[in-house]
């Protein structure tokens, strides 16, 4: 299997009521193509700061990231977010007044992957191949279902021919029925797509059904046998 | 889905927020296309005006100066100064007319002078049925009295601005030229009625005299003759004079003949120097033998010194030229010589529009700058609540200045929006407003200040008013708020200009915005 992710000695902390709270600790791992991880730990152990810094959306204090063999920094923030990943969050964060299907088309515009010419086809394809039918894909998100925002959040994380999926809580607003589907969803991506998931989650359900169930504690990630 | 269409879209499906702020935009439009109209109905109203004023410009001693300085000086000081008199030189003249924008130059000098051997066009007036010829003195002679009966107008440019206004019109054979002028060639120009009351025609001669026969007595004992007084002149021309006289006026009835344009005669500015020169030489030895001690530093005359120069009036090209000449050869000026655009009567009657155009242009700005404030703090209050949005695009990897520039478009979307229904309506609104100001101001300087002094500059005896007289009715009628095209294109461009100085402090926080804390403080 070959390393899509690596995490070499991260650090990382800040001042918390006087003093250094630090939260990653010359933390080291490797994410493999094609797994699905889940990251387990306590509230405030820091799974949302260590999937913020690995995402790209803020920085560590020092330590190296590698995606598929080269340094973020050199890669750069931006366009490892636009070309590299695709991230779901547990309030979906998608665009309120865009509908489904524009949402989708909003993440295949920005990036720099190759995306097929009919775009708007693909996206239909993509969203309907995760439940959402023509008709919900032409409403505005806002009048989607909680489930249904969610997909079309997963579809938009794909959409821009990404190999590496990030996601925070992403069945935290969710019924069972549906955190079940989502599930569903995330094993279909690796195993079809053979992408990269990677979860932040307190769910036994989701992290039981991943490939790997990695726990962040005292700054470490440790894998669960 | 690029940050153009993003753009359209949220204005489109945001529709409330959206008609907000373009009812913000149009009520800015009407404001600004008030003031921008008003604004220009005043500035085309001066400028249509001064179009249809004559585009002249003189050159002359600023008399008011030298006496100033020359009577605030004492003694041996004020002798020189007056040894040094200032006048208007032909050099300097000349030098201005290198201008471009010099069409021509006049540098008339008139003279009334007599007949000898064909006759002026009578006027048929009561001043000549009364026949007038002869004048009482105090102690009870009774002399006879010849008054001169032609105008003799010379230049020292063949162009004049008479010919260029088309007042004068060569009918037959041709203007003199610039190397008869400079030679005093003996050669005239006579109108068309003068010609035909004599028969006379191109190339036949005519003599002019230069002092009546009833003057000769005062210059008989310097030694002039009839032969000096005489002044031949061939015709070269025959033109038409367009100056038309009312013959029902007061002021026809006791004018002199010389006054009538079908009396006029042109010819080279030397022509009259050498005619006289031979007089005057003749006067000079006498006064000399007479008065030694009087002329011991006095100069000896010469034909230039009987064409005086005290006045070049120039004709530019362009009426809407004047005051930029003027402002461009002002510095050049040599000490005591002025010159002059009428501007002084031109803008005590402009005053109302001027105020009008400050006041409508204050308007304009204060609008501008409101507007620019308004629209700052409603995009930067917008920001908050697009707090969310703006990191989701960032968590995708859309950079911060294309979030940037769709805050820019949805901004301008709207303001285009706004800015159109305000031309509508705005039209509309600046006319009532234009008229009813217009009114009110005109009101109000009537109230304290008189508008119709014309100052004309000073017009010296038998000269040519070139400047044209105008009336602040004349002014006025030009004055009308409409909204042109320019109006309407200055909207939008300063439409523009205020949604993009208006996007720069919100700009400033959309940089400094971090999508890791936006999107895990909404998670």
């Amino acid at each position: 299997m070959t390393t899509i992710l690596k995490l070499e000695n991260l650090n990382y902390g800040y001042e918390d009521g006087g003093y250094k709270r630090q939260i990653l600790k010359d933390l080291s791992y490797e994410f493999e193509q094609g797994q699905f991880y889940t990251i387990l730990g306590p509230s405030g152990s820091g799974k949302t700061t260590l999937l913020s810094i690995i995402a790209g959306l803020d920085k560590q204090e020092s330590g190296k990231i590698y995606y598929e063999g080269d340094d973020l920094d050199k890669i750069g923030l931006y366009k490892y977010r636009r070309n590299k990943i695709g991230i779901v969050f547990q309030q979906y964060n998608l665009i309120s007044y865009l509908t489904g299907l524009e949402n989708i088309e909003l993440a295949m515009t920005e990036t720099d992957n190759a995306i097929p010419k009919n775009q708007k086809e693909v996206a239909y394809a993509l969203l309907e191949k995760f439940g959402i039918v023509k008709s919900k894909a032409d409403r505005l998100v806002t009048k989607l279902s909680g489930g249904e925002q969610q997909r079309v959040a997963i579809a938009r994380a794909i959409a821009s021919n990404v190999d590496l999926i990030f996601a925070d809580e992403p069945t935290g607003n969710l019924d069972t029925a549906t955190e079940q589907e989502i599930i569903k969803i995330f094993r279909m991506l690796t195993e079809e797509f053979g992408k990269t998931v990677i979860v932040v989650t307190h769910s036994n359900v989701v992290s039981e059904l991943s490939d790997h169930r990695v726990v962040l504690n005292e700054g470490q990630l440790k894998d669960i046998q | 889905m690029n940050f153009f269409t993003r753009a359209i879209k949220n204005v489109t499906r945001r529709m409330s927020k959206s008609i907000l702020l373009a009812i913000t935009f149009f009520l800015i439009g009407n404001l600004v296309i008030i003031g921008l109209g008003i604004n220009n109905a005043s500035e085309q109203a001066k400028i249509e005006t001064r179009r249809k004023m004559r585009a002249v410009v003189s050159y002359e001693t600023d008399y008011m100066a030298f006496y100033d300085y020359a009577d605030a000086l004492e003694g041996e000081e004020q002798q020189e100064a007056y040894k040094n008199y200032p006048s208007v030189k032909l050099e300097d003249i000349k030098s201005l007319m290198s201008d471009e924008r010099v069409k021509t130059v006049n540098v008339v000098s008139t003279n009334m002078l007599y007949s000898n051997d064909f006759e002026t066009v009578p006027l048929n007036n009561e001043r000549e049925s009364n026949g007038g010829g002869t004048m009482t003195y105090e102690d009870g002679t009774t002399v006879e009295y010849i008054e001169p009966d032609l105008k003799f107008q010379t230049n020292f440019f063949p162009n004049m601005i008479e010919l260029e206004d088309k007042m004068y019109e060569i009918v037959e054979g041709r203007f003199y030229n610039q190397a008869e002028v400079d030679e005093g060639k003996m050669v005239c120009l006579i109108t068309d009625k003068l010609a035909s009351h004599n028969n006379l025609r191109v190339g036949d001669t005519i003599t002019i005299d230069l002092i009546s026969a009833n003057d000769m007595r005062y210059y008989e004992q310097s030694g002039v003759t009839d032969e000096d007084i005489h002044m031949t002149l061939e015709i070269i021309g025959i033109y038409h004079n367009n100056e038309e006289l009312d013959e029902n006026s007061d002021e026809y009835k006791w004018m002199s003949r010389y006054d009538s344009p079908d009396n006029t005669i042109l010819a080279p500015a030397l022509a009259y120097g050498n005619a006289f020169y031979k007089i005057g030489m003749k006067q000079y030895e006498y006064s000399k033998e007479q008065y030694p001690e009087d002329y011991t530093d006095v100069e000896v005359p010469t034909p230039e010194s009987y064409t005086y120069v005290n006045k070049a009036v120039f004709l530019l090209d362009d009426p809407l030229n004047v005051d930029q000449f003027v402002a461009d050869h002002q510095s050049d000026l040599k000490e005591f010589m002025k010159i002059d655009a009428n501007n002084d009567t031109f803008k005590k009657l402009a005053r109302p529009l001027d105020t009008l155009s400050l006041f409508s242009n204050i308007i304009v700005w204060i609008v501008a700058i409101n507007a620019i404030v308004i629209i700052t703090l409603v995009t930067a209050l917008t920001l908050k609540t697009r707090e969310y949005e703006i990191g989701v695009l960032l968590s995708i990897g859309v950079s911060k200045m294309k979030i940037v520039a769709q805050f820019f478009v949805e901004l301008i979307i709207v303001a285009l929006i706004g800015f159109t229904l305000s031309v509508v309506s705005g039209s509309l609104v600046a006319k009532q407003v234009g008229k009813m100001v217009m009114d009110y101001q005109v009101d109000t300087e009537s109230q304290y200040g008189t508008l119709d002094d014309q100052n004309n500059g000073t017009i010296y005896w038998g000269e040519t008013n070139y400047f044209t007289e105008i009336s602040q009715d004349d002014l006025l009628s030009e004055y009308e708020v409409q909204i042109n095209p320019m109006i309407i294109g200055e909207i939008y461009v300063l439409g523009i200009g205020v949604v993009f100085i208006s996007i720069l402090i919100p700009s400033f926080m959309i940089m400094r915005f971090n999508p890791k804390k936006i999107l895990m403080n909404q998670n």
